[in-house]
């Protein structure tokens, strides 16, 4: 594991000489470009800004576009929610691009930023081989699910997080609520207290003599 | 490139491209009895001169009064002189009539009914690749000094040329047949790979990106500028050259590079470039339609709202130039518009007098509409105000007829509507919770489902409770982003729940967190106070 997480490390420079100035736009640079995506995919490894120049190369250069490629671009950006990395990959892509599997996975994009997690393990079974050669795809799903978890409860019922994680069992959801540092209360679970951050603000003038000097001195 | 335009003169008739009636007998007889008037005569030999001898004090009146005087009094509907008849009046001085040419073609562009025809087009793009290579290809800076805001009006025209070229280009229908063999063999001309050349080359040339990095840290820039990055023009072309990236990538949807470029330039500080009205606007206007296509309200809002207020606060000072002023006026419209949008999806406090513009200009009915759902308010206020988007690679020649000049601002329409509409059940819930400082989730699920109109009055309150608690986490979701707060590069930030109204949820009850706005008198009264001086002082002017 060690040897294949320094390709992912060592193709980062190369890269990133690849990606300045003028040299950005260089088509003779997309399959070392492509050859990192997979190694991302592999190694569970996350470039945006590489990923955003293979796509306008695609954009620039219609005719070397790779539908593989970007399928995996895509899957790589939701594993960033909740960034939204998708959004600026999909801003990248034309109406001549929309293939069966791309318009998929802009659907699935579209349930996860609703938030309608059921729905997206529903669908997600019935899609195995999609996200099959995204390493750990799933658990940055999962990651997501706990963030918009983490902003929003105070206790959440154990089930219901168990739900949201995609029907989990009990040891999974213990491993999510250790990683979290969540607390167990019999069949709660306790989040943060998030009175401390969400309280009603007050805002009130405060207008001090110093701001009204220059004013009052030229109404004299 | 000498091909071309060998080609071009061996080929054709120059008479048939004449830009003067489109008729060549007309043209002809035009061209037999036209000369140039006195007055004309004398402005360009003047105007030579001071280009000769870098008279930029002298240049900044020609370019901002005399020309567009001089254009409003001659030239209103019709070119200015030709090139060769420009020439012979000026004699042998090539940059000057690089010079001319540039504004010579930017008066067609903007005023000539029909637009620049093709042979236009490229010939302009040809005099810009002749300015470039003059400026760029030197081995020690050129001896040009211009004005800033000639410097900014260059660069921002050649990208809007280049916009304007892709626009004619995906226009496929109503093209002759000799326009589409011209295009199939010049298809490298206004190329998207040129432009971008071209602004990598300025700021390379003037190491302005460095220059920028010092400065913000607070040293010297000239310690890093380089003999090139030293001299004013090569500096603010860089500088230009960066924002014109903004505005490229910004054409392209590519809104992470966007920002990027801008690293180390904070858009809202005064700084020793930041000091053409125009160039500032237009940053802000780019920046802030990137945070908001990006999902980061609070960015965008702060960026608009700043603008908007340093246009209210010098409107004076834009009055007297009115070429400025329209497009000035035009990209504030944009941005009320696309503040509204932000303010309906993020509601947020912001600077008391731009909420007055909003509620006095129409705005405020739009806003209404856009809050009650209405998915077309929305699409009409982002169509009307976001950029031209293009297509960087025109439709090959042979595809069939039709008009793909549209197709780059649907594809982006549709991503923003996207958008809207993940986010449509949001205002409901948001008019809810603002009545309340703690609500049961059931209570609140049975509001809905009571509201709804598709359930017939039968609906199961377990089922309600379920897509409420989805909507409610959504609401979190996206009404926390990544708002920036300090660092160089705009795209730096930290997640925030910047909106008015938040809320928790502790197990079945949800706590709601409102922001409650005090009436603010200050501004009311000092507003009041100077009206009233304003109408002491008149009073007192009143002899009778």
């Amino acid at each position: 594991m060690s040897e294949t997480i320094l390709m992912a490390e060592a193709m980062k420079q190369t890269v990133a000489s690849m990606l300045r100035g003028i040299e950005r736009y260089n088509p003779d640079n997309l399959p070392t470009l492509e050859r990192y995506v997979e190694i991302q995919s592999l190694e569970n490894a996350y470039d945006l800004e590489a990923n955003l120049a293979i796509l306008k190369l695609y954009q620039f250069n219609p005719h070397l576009f790779n539908e593989d490629i970007t399928c995996q671009i895509l899957l790589k950006a939701l594993t960033n929610l909740p960034h939204t990395d998708f959004i600026m990959c999909k801003c990248l892509l034309n109406e001549t691009q929309m293939s069966d599997e791309i318009i998929q996975i802009i659907y699935l994009a579209d349930i996860l930023e609703q938030c309608e997690f059921q729905l997206f393990w529903t669908r997600i079974h019935i899609l195995p081989e999609l996200i099959q050669r995204i390493t750990g795809f799933l658990d940055s799903i999962r990651k997501f699910v706990c963030h918009v978890v983490g902003i929003t409860y105070q206790t959440i019922e154990r089930s219901n997080l168990a739900q949201l994680l995609g029907d989990v069992d009990d040891s999974t959801v213990n491993a999510w609520v250790k990683k979290y540092g969540w607390k167990n209360q019999g069949n709660l679970i306790f989040i943060a207290n998030q009175d401390e951050n969400i309280k009603t603000k007050n805002i009130n003038e405060k207008i001090d003599f110093e701001n009204v000097g220059a004013i009052m001195a030229s109404c004299h | 490139m000498d091909n071309y335009e060998q080609g071009y003169n061996n080929d054709n008739n120059y008479d048939d491209y004449g830009a003067h009636t489109g008729d060549p007998n007309l043209d002809n007889e035009y061209r037999h009895y036209y000369s140039i008037p006195d007055f004309v005569n004398n402005f360009l030999s003047y105007f030579r001169n001071c280009v000769k001898e870098g008279l930029v004090f002298e240049l900044q009146t020609l370019y901002e009064q005399s020309w567009p005087k001089i254009t409003e009094d001659y030239f209103e509907k019709t070119p200015w002189p030709e090139e060769s008849d420009v020439a012979a009046l000026v004699g042998s001085d090539p940059i000057f009539m690089i010079l001319y040419k540039e504004l010579y073609f930017r008066h067609i562009y903007a005023r000539i009914q029909g637009g620049p025809t093709l042979e236009q087009r490229f010939r302009s793009f040809f005099n810009y690749c002749d300015l470039f290579n003059y400026i760029l290809s030197a081995e020690e800076p050129v001896p040009l000094e211009l004005p800033d805001l000639w410097l900014w009006e260059l660069i921002d025209e050649f990208i809007y040329q280049f916009q304007s070229f892709a626009q004619y280009r995906a226009r496929l229908q109503k093209k002759t047949e000799d326009e589409i063999k011209d295009l199939n063999a010049n298809n490298r001309l206004w190329n998207v790979l040129c432009v971008l050349n071209v602004l990598h080359s300025l700021v390379d040339k003037s190491h302005i990106k460095e220059q920028l990095e010092v400065y913000a840290s607070g040293g010297d820039p000239d310690s890093v500028s380089g003999d090139f990055g030293k001299h004013s023009l090569y500096k603010m072309l860089g500088y230009f050259s960066l924002v014109g990236l903004l505005r490229l990538h910004s054409l392209l949807g590519d809104y992470y590079q966007a920002i990027k470029v801008l690293e180390n330039i904070e858009v809202h500080k005064k700084s020793q470039y930041a000091h053409i009205p125009a160039c500032q606007i237009s940053t802000s206007y780019y920046v802030g339609f990137a945070y908001m296509m990006m999902r980061r309200y609070s960015d965008a809002i702060r960026t608009f709202s700043s603008i908007l207020l340093y246009i209210q606060r010098t409107k004076q000072m834009f009055v007297s130039k009115s070429y400025q002023h329209d497009q000035i006026n035009k990209q504030t419209d944009q941005m009320y518009h696309l503040l509204a949008i932000c303010l309906v999806l993020h509601p947020q406090c912001i600077d008391e007098s731009i909420q007055q513009t909003l509620r006095e200009k129409n705005y405020h009915e739009k806003m209404y509409k856009m809050q009650c759902g209405d998915l077309q308010e929305f699409e009409y206020c982002f169509t009307s105000a976001c950029p031209k988007f293009v297509s960087p690679c025109p439709p090959s020649t042979e595809s069939p007829e039709g008009d793909y000049s549209k197709n780059a601002i649907k594809r982006q329409t549709i991503i923003f509507m996207d958008e809207v509409k993940q986010q449509k059940m949001l205002p409901t819930i948001r008019s809810y919770l603002k009545l309340y400082t703690t609500l049961p989730l059931s209570k609140l699920a049975t509001f809905m489902a009571q509201n709804s109109r598709h359930n017939d009055g039968k609906w199961d309150l377990d089922k309600e409770m379920q897509s409420l608690i989805i909507h409610l986490l959504c609401f979190k979701h996206k009404m926390k982003n990544v708002v920036w707060s300090k660092g160089a590069s705009g795209l730096e930030g930290k997640f925030q729940s910047g909106s008015e109204l938040d809320f928790y949820i502790d197990d079945d009850m949800i706590h709601i967190a409102d922001t409650k706005v005090a009436h603010r008198y200050g501004d009311f009264f000092i507003r009041k106070i100077l009206k009233f001086e304003e109408l002491n002082r008149k009073l007192h002017q009143i002899k009778i």
